[in-house]
């Protein structure tokens, strides 16, 4: 007797010995043992399967792969030719004779294929030949139609429609459903499943005293209405949809998409259908009238990761964002793995090479750039403000507009002209009393204070560009310049050194340097102590020391305030001659700036006659950047003469027109000069509101958060197909579509992703309902009716019970997509209702429990197992929404991988307070990192759409539960908790405890090994007092005075025990 | 139908446990297996070899090699500067180069630049070894084992950045998302070890002085395979396995104590409710506690005697470092661990490559060597393969200022080096010829995959046969290239 699925098509092509072993041991295909009736070959099942696996490779739906005209993926093409298939008979048959051949070069398929057919798939074959060869579309291309419910004869059992096509097949099977499950077990897998919480003492002890026929449903309906059952939900959602709080790629930076995130859970707790809930994520910037929230909804496209590595290639990555928006949106809402056909045509299921780049066109006009991120989202951004937030912008908004208009062209314009004449004919030179030296740098290193002390380049090729006064001069490490002995001054003389300056990297550098040889008199400029002050900018304090006998006896003071660099600053040394660092002043920009006093020592004579150098590499890193207008004076400056030299001096030589006509940056700093300091008052005052209320606004602004959505170009992208799947082979340009073997598009509707959207929700469209149902069955029953929830296509598993699955798509579509009903079918099922208790008969019989004679078992996924123990030991901080949050994580783990400085994500920031113990779902996804705890409880790494989880048991699952700290301090709080609660009798706290945690009442045999270890640990933590302390350390939250520190400890051993029992991290 | 998938996803669960069965997870660290497990072991005879949990039939011929130990020099190594030895250079240093030779490469950091001046190493070259292979002197220990190593000269790759270069030569694809090379041979392959994972990584940090590139945990994850697959990262200090101490204040009877609590109510659990996968966990607690002494076992390196110590340089008295992680890769191959994944950053000389490509090779140098000829010296050597190379080699034009002492290269796939040793590979040869400029191969190519298939290859894998089938297609590490290079092997 043929077994279908399963077996029949594994244990062919692979090195598949596990299945093969399966097999001797017992162990059934995943549809469940062999119906007992000889029904009769279904091709859907049992053939299309083995040619799928066998034979598309060269007769499937690759044309380019095809080397006969002959193929098996549509009726057409295996019907091509007479004889090959000669329905009714098998022996005349071609194909028969071909996979029977003896001779094996001219066997089917053929050997160094690596596939050959066994006995049994040539029997199968050879009866449906004779059955008549009946030719079928696979089965998830059709739509649903609504079956008729089965008979059964244990009606009685019956609760609702799901239990008719459960009971029918068990009834097949010769099984009978388990017993329903008892109240405790029944409330905790139901709080589990829609809240992800497990339910408090009281709601248990609710239940339980609540005999009333409706008692279960009216918890579902508590729970269906909690807000965490929108976090649940949301939960699976957020795996499919390839969230994360991190753009993945190489730096793997922060990106803001919570918005989007707080978007799923409250789209499942406002029940919006699931036809909304598809339209809004694929489209919802398209809506007619968007509002805010279909905008954030349609961040849904934007979770793939994003690139910023420097030397990428934009277009590359463009490409690349794109496909993965068709595999997240084919994947997730439709179970098909259309990225197959990203290289060539799909090679199992009917997707042309073309058809995915005419879905992928759908994706290809979002206004964004192939790098993007460096600085957070990528744009298409959109800014969120809160009311607040939004009234307060709107009137920084209006205010700056009325300031502006006040300041309009018009008005000011003549004002500035009028002022322009009168200044602009000769500047007036700054103050040149006691002028030791003047180099303007506008082209060579001569100086033109009248004493033509000109300096040279000793190494390297300085060039000049645009400065702040003419030109400036550039050096790049590799320049150095020494100006001569200009600047010689002991410290009992005045003298003072001004210039413009900009610096640039990120590492400390030195600026002048006027030192002896052996490096201890003189002078010296250093740019250091740097900081990061935004992406990749730094900035770094400037210090200055006179030195008579570096390092002790000096003087020196240090800018509080970081210089950028990057950013021009007019910089000016003065020194009144007295040996104290108070004499020292230094000036920014014209205003004087606090230092501080770093020595203050000086004597011995400083005077040297060493040169005035810039870009040495004898002291501290080489000068990098750029120098204007440097002057010397043997004199102290006034602060007006600085003034004079930082601000207003520049614009009369711009104004006079010497060094040519003003740039357009030169216009916009006479502009700017003008309002700040000759305008008529009036205008001066509105200029100053101006810039206090750009400021403000500036500062808000960078407080709103923002999420990335989708949008269109105004200039759509043409999109081309890409042989081979590289951005570099553009050839056919096609237009957006959809796969033909799947309904059409409606006719002159838009090609966009609207257009998209609605068809996605179709009713006749016979994937949308059928995996988004599948993926509920899989939440509660640990596999969907198709074990394969990434893939429905031909080599997907086909659903183990094919009618509920419609029924379930249609009932799903006849509610209006209505998902909370769904859920609420689902669990007021008698089969969901059983418990999961069972035989070792019916394990065997049907060991992955397909049939569903008995309720779900399955571990708690990651997210869970943290919730389960905060919840348990009361520390659960049980907001919802947010940004996300970073709880305790062994140092390092971020930092050892990371890029380093200039980016945020960098290192790990741990948080404090109630944001240490937020639900698992808030904490912080880095992709290149994902979260330690939660990966090995096989969370993914949330790069690519992930349609269901792996369920290993691993030790070092174990390690995460005995020794992370989280869990060592929700023992401690646990215990703690119950040692409050509870008065002194031991028993009783254990049991306490152990319900808190698993959701029942111990029994006494359970009660008694907790016991025993209670009270060794009591005794042994009264002898080592300074141990149970350790223990009681760990972790954050407060540590309760009142408790005794030894029986704390001990029950904290305890209530680890608990944490860490099987059915503690188990839904059963 | 992805059987395959579906069977490992749920690998530990329930289909493979009878009542009497005793369950263990199988994949990386499933290996923790306990002699008591045969039982369960001769219930999978023909899936899993009962003693590693490798797939049976796997591997598929004589292996020549049990274990390799992957030295990932991260950021691209110059090849210009280390074995790519180009005398011609001196005649066109300071030139541009010429498009005949560019072929319109694509660049990564240089597009833009004016001008792609020729610099020549500045680092001196001498033939070593019987062989006569050229090793520039900055490696001067590796210069002494040129006769155990094969030098690579023509590796290439695809990608021009680090992410997708590195992804690339880990996982065979530049994409997330595949498993990586330890997690497919700890799949295919299982382990040997009782107590340690098959597949373990060792991460060091920079000695270079400028930025450095950043690594992803996807480097050493097990793509679609299950995470039980994945490399289990030692780190330096006291918690090398993550939380395996206990907690301050347990002490080891205190800890014993609870795991005999937990376990018999475990069993209780498993008496009312029958499911195999309690057992599983069960057992999983009872590896973890073995873990806890086995893996401190392996990191303490005080009873390595002091000649160790110098063979691998002093560095390798500082945990964490790269000598250090030499030294506990000759650890893990005398433990039998399948796959020792190294990475050291700092590779990626932008810029002032003659100070920062010296410190680098100065921290690598004399440990590589060492663990060569440590692993010679114990017999380890011929069945242990070592791969030492970097995601791409370095353009010989220089990014940046080029001046005699000081310049900078940027990226370049067309043709890196790398070097293997040991484990069936030849020893003494130098493989595949490259032009004047170091920028075209002018002989014996070997891409990525080649390099995969034949580090499968020696290891007795066809590396067309290890395949996975997910989204209902077989993955295989190669993709749907590679050749296995015959010249490499011995």
């Amino acid at each position: 007797m043929p077994k279908p699925g399963l077996l029949t098509v594994c244990s062919v092509g692979l090195a598949c010995g596990l299945v093969a072993a399966a097999a001797r041991t017992g162990v059934v295909s995943a549809q469940g043992p062999a119906p007992s009736a000889t029904p009769a070959v279904s091709f859907n099942r049992e053939i299309l399967p083995i040619l799928a696996n066998n034979c598309f490779a060269c007769h499937g739906p690759d044309e380019k792969k095809r080397e006969t005209k002959f193929h098996f993926d549509t009726q057409e093409g295996m019907f091509l030719k007479k004889g090959v298939i000669e329905p009714g008979n098998a022996e005349e048959s071609l194909l028969i004779e071909k996979i029977t051949e003896p001779d094996p070069k001219e066997r089917m398929p053929p050997p160094e294929s690596g596939h050959a057919l066994t006995e049994k798939q040539i029997g199968l074959l050879r009866r449906w030949i004779d059955e008549g060869a009946k030719w079928d579309t696979h089965w998830a291309y059709v739509p649903p139609t609504r079956p008729e419910l089965p008979s059964v004869s244990q009606t009685s059992w019956v609760r609702n429609p799901i239990d008719q096509f459960i009971l029918a097949r068990l009834e097949r099977e010769g099984l009978k459903p388990s017993s329903e499950a008892d109240k405790e077990m029944l409330l905790r897998r139901l709080a589990y499943d829609l809240t992800g919480l497990p339910p408090t003492p009281a709601e248990t002890d609710a239940f339980l005293a609540d005999s009333s026929p409706d008692a279960y449903e009216k918890q579902v309906d508590r729970l269906l209405n909690s807000p965490h059952y929108g976090e649940r939900m949301a939960m699976p959602w957020l795996d499919a949809a390839r969230y994360a709080d991190t753009h993945g790629y190489h730096i793997d930076s922060l990106r803001s998409m919570y918005p989007w995130r707080d978007w799923v859970i409250s789209a499942f707790n406002r029940n919006m259908p699931f036809n909304e809930f598809a339209i809004e994520q694929l489209a919802g910037d398209l809506l007619p009238n968007s509002t805010r929230e279909q905008k954030i909804a349609s961040g849904f496209n934007r979770n793939h990761m994003i690139n910023f590595e420097g030397g990428a290639i934009a277009d590359e990555y463009q490409v690349e964002y794109v496909v993965d928006r068709v595999e997240a949106t084919s994947s997730a809402f439709m179970g098909l793995t259309m990225g197959c056909a990203r290289c060539h045509s799909h090679k199992f299921d009917p997707i042309t090479h073309k058809e995915f780049y005419q879905f992928f066109a759908f994706f290809n006009t979002v206004p964004e750039f192939g790098l993007d991120g460096r600085t957070g989202n990528a744009v298409p951004v959109l800014p969120l403000p809160n009311p607040e937030q939004q009234a307060r912008l709107d009137q920084l908004n209006a205010a700056i507009d009325a300031h502006e208009a006040a300041l309009a062209d018009d008005i000011v314009a003549p004002l500035q002209r009028e002022w322009e004449k009168s200044v602009s004919e000769k500047p007036a030179e700054p103050d040149v009393t006691e002028l030791a030296a003047h180099y303007e740098l506008d082209g060579n290193f001569s100086d033109i204070s009248g004493r033509y002390r000109h300096g040279r380049t000793i190494s390297g090729e300085p060039t000049f560009g645009a400065g702040q006064v003419g030109r400036a001069v550039s050096f790049d490490g590799d320049t150095e310049v020494s100006f001569g002995n200009v600047g010689r001054f002991d410290h009992g003389d005045a003298f003072s050194l001004a210039v413009w300056l900009k610096g640039q990297g990120n590492l400390p550098i030195s600026v002048f340097q006027k030192i002896d040889v052996d490096g201890r008199h003189g002078f010296a400029w250093m740019l250091d102590d740097i900081t990061l002050v935004g992406i990749q900018r730094w900035a770094a304090r400037l210090s200055v020391r006179i030195a008579g006998d570096s390092p002790d006896q000096a003087i020196e003071i240090r800018t509080r305030e970081r210089l950028r660099f990057g950013d021009w600053h007019h910089v000016a040394l003065t020194y009144d001659g007295s040996g104290k660092a108070a004499g020292l002043g230094l000036y920014l920009n014209g205003v004087r700036v606090d230092t501080d006093v770093a020595r203050d020592a000086l004597s011995g004579t400083c005077a040297t006659d060493a040169p005035l150098r810039v870009g040495a590499k004898a002291l501290g890193r080489p000068f990098v950047g750029q120098l204007d207008d440097l002057r010397l004076y043997n004199r102290a400056l006034t602060p007006q003469q600085v003034e004079d030299l930082a601000i207003h001096h520049p614009m009369r030589v711009i104004l006079s027109g010497v060094i040519g006509k003003p740039s357009k940056d030169e216009a916009e700093r006479i502009r700017t000069y003008f309002l700040t300091y000759a305008a008529p008052e009036a205008v001066q005052t509105n200029y100053r509101q101006l810039k206090a209320l750009q400021s403000q606004k500036d500062d808000l602004v960078k407080q709103i958060p923002t999420t990335m959505i989708m949008a269109e170009m105004k200039k759509p992208r043409d999109t081309f197909i890409l042989a081979r799947g590289d951005y570099r082979n553009q050839t056919d340009k096609v237009q957006p579509g959809v796969p033909a073997m799947l309904p059409p598009l409606p006719k002159d509707a838009p090609l966009n992703r609207l257009t998209l959207a609605k068809w996605l929700v179709d009713p006749a469209h016979p994937l949308t309902a059928r995996v988004a149902v599948n993926r509920y069955w899989q939440n509660y029953f640990g596999y969907g009716l198709v074990k394969t929830q990434e893939d429905f296509g031909v080599q997907g598993e086909p659903p183990s019970h094919p009618e509920l699955l419609d029924w379930l798509a249609t009932e799903f579509v006849r509610t209006g997509w209505d998902v909370r009903a769904m859920q609420r079918l689902i669990v007021t099922s008698a089969t969901y209702r059983q418990t999961s208790r069972t035989t070792s008969a019916l394990r065997e019989k049907d060991p992955e429990n397909r049939l569903l004679a008995r309720g779900p078992r399955v571990r708690l996924q990651a997210e869970l197992i943290r919730d389960t123990a905060l919840a348990a030991s009361g520390l659960l901080n049980d907001a919802i929404g947010g940004p996300s949050v970073m709880p305790y994580q062994p140092k390092g783990i971020w930092e050892e991988l990371a890029f380093g400085d200039g980016f945020s994500g960098q290192s790990y920031d741990q948080s404090h307070g109630p944001d240490l113990y937020r639900r698992g779902m808030y904490t912080l996804w880095k992709r290149t990192a994902p979260p330690a705890s939660m990966a090995t409880f096989d969370a993914p790494d949330r790069e690519k759409c992930a349609a269901r989880r792996a369920q290993t048991n691993t030790p070092l699952q174990a390690l995460v539960l005995l020794n992370d700290p989280t869990y060592v301090e929700a023992s401690r709080a646990l215990a703690q908790r119950t040692l409050l609660d509870v008065p002194k009798d031991a028993n009783a706290r254990i049991a306490y405890a152990f319900r808190l945690a698993a959701a029942r009442k111990p029994t006494k045999p359970e009660i008694k090994v907790l016991r025993t270890l209670l009270d060794g640990r009591l005794k042994a933590y009264r002898l080592d007092r300074a141990g149970a302390m350790k223990l009681l350390s760990v972790g954050e939250s407060a540590l309760n005075p009142k408790l005794e520190i030894a029986e704390l400890a001990a029950f904290t051993t305890v209530a680890s025990v608990i944490l860490n029992l099987d059915e503690t991290i188990t839904k059963q | 139908m992805n059987c395959k998938h579906e069977i490992d996803l749920h690998l530990t669960r329930r289909q493979f446990f009878g009542r009497s069965a005793q369950g263990i997870g199988i994949g990386a660290l499933a290996t923790l297996l306990g002699p008591d497990l045969s039982a369960f072991a001769a219930s999978l005879n023909e899936a899993r070899d009962p003693k590693t949990g490798g797939l049976v039939g796997v591997p598929h011929f004589a292996p020549k090699a049990k274990r390799v130990i992957f030295l990932h020099q991260s950021g691209g190594p110059s090849q210009l500067e280390t074995f790519d030895y180009k005398p011609m250079l001196a005649k066109f240093q300071g030139t541009q180069i010429p498009d005949s030779v560019r072929q319109g490469q694509r660049v990564a950091q240089t597009m833009g630049q004016s001008q792609l001046l020729v610099a020549q190493s500045t680092f001196k070259f001498a033939q070593h070894g019987q062989a006569g292979t050229w090793v520039s002197d900055l490696l001067p220990h590796t210069a002494k084992i040129v006769d155990d190593i094969t030098v690579i000269r023509t590796m290439n790759t695809e990608a021009i950045n680090h992410d997708p270069a590195i992804t690339f030569i880990q996982t065979g694809f530049q994409q997330p998302g595949r498993p990586s090379m330890g997690a497919w041979l700890s799949y295919g392959l299982g382990s040997e070890n009782q107590n340690l994972p098959a597949f373990v990584v060792l991460l060091s940090q920079a000695h270079a002085i400028n930025t450095d590139q950043p690594l992803f945990s996807r480097l050493w994850a097990s793509g679609f395979l299950p995470s039980s697959y994945q490399g289990v990262r030692f780190r330096a200090g006291s918690a090398p396995v993550l939380f395996l101490d206990d907690p301050p204040g347990v002490s080891k009877t205190t800890r014993r104590q609870m795991l005999d609590a937990l376990g018999k109510l475990d069993e209780l659990s498993h008496a009312a409710y029958g499911d195999p996968e309690i057992e599983t966990r069960i057992r999983q607690y009872e590896m973890a506690y073995r873990m806890q002494t086995s893996v401190p076992d392996l990191m303490d390196l005080s009873k390595e005697p002091d000649s160790v110590f110098e063979m691998y340089g002093p560095e390798s008295r500082k945990p964490g470092t790269y000598a250090a992680n030499c030294l506990l890769a000759r650890r893990l191959a005398e433990r039998n661990v399948r796959f020792i994944q190294l990475y050291h950053r700092g590779w990626d000389q932008h810029k002032d490559l003659p100070r920062d490509l010296a410190l680098q090779c100065r921290g690598t140098d004399q440990p590589t060597a060492a663990l060569i000829t440590d692993l010679k010296q114990r017999g380890l050597l011929d069945d242990t393969l070592v791969v030492w190379g970097g995601e791409f080699g370095r353009t010989v034009f220089s990014q940046g200022k080029l001046t005699d002492a000081n310049y900078g290269r940027d990226h370049h796939p067309r043709n890196f080096c790398m070097w293997v040793a040991g484990g069936g590979m030849k020893r003494g040869a130098v493989i595949g010829e490259t032009d004047d400029y170091s920028y075209n191969i002018v002989s014996d190519p070997v891409t990525v995959f080649d390099l995969q298939a034949t580090i499968l290859h020696v290891l007795g894998i066809d590396h067309k046969k290890l395949t996975y089938r997910f989204q209902g297609r077989d993955f295989r590490l190669t993709d749907v290239h590679g050749e296995v290079m015959e010249k490499m092997l011995a």
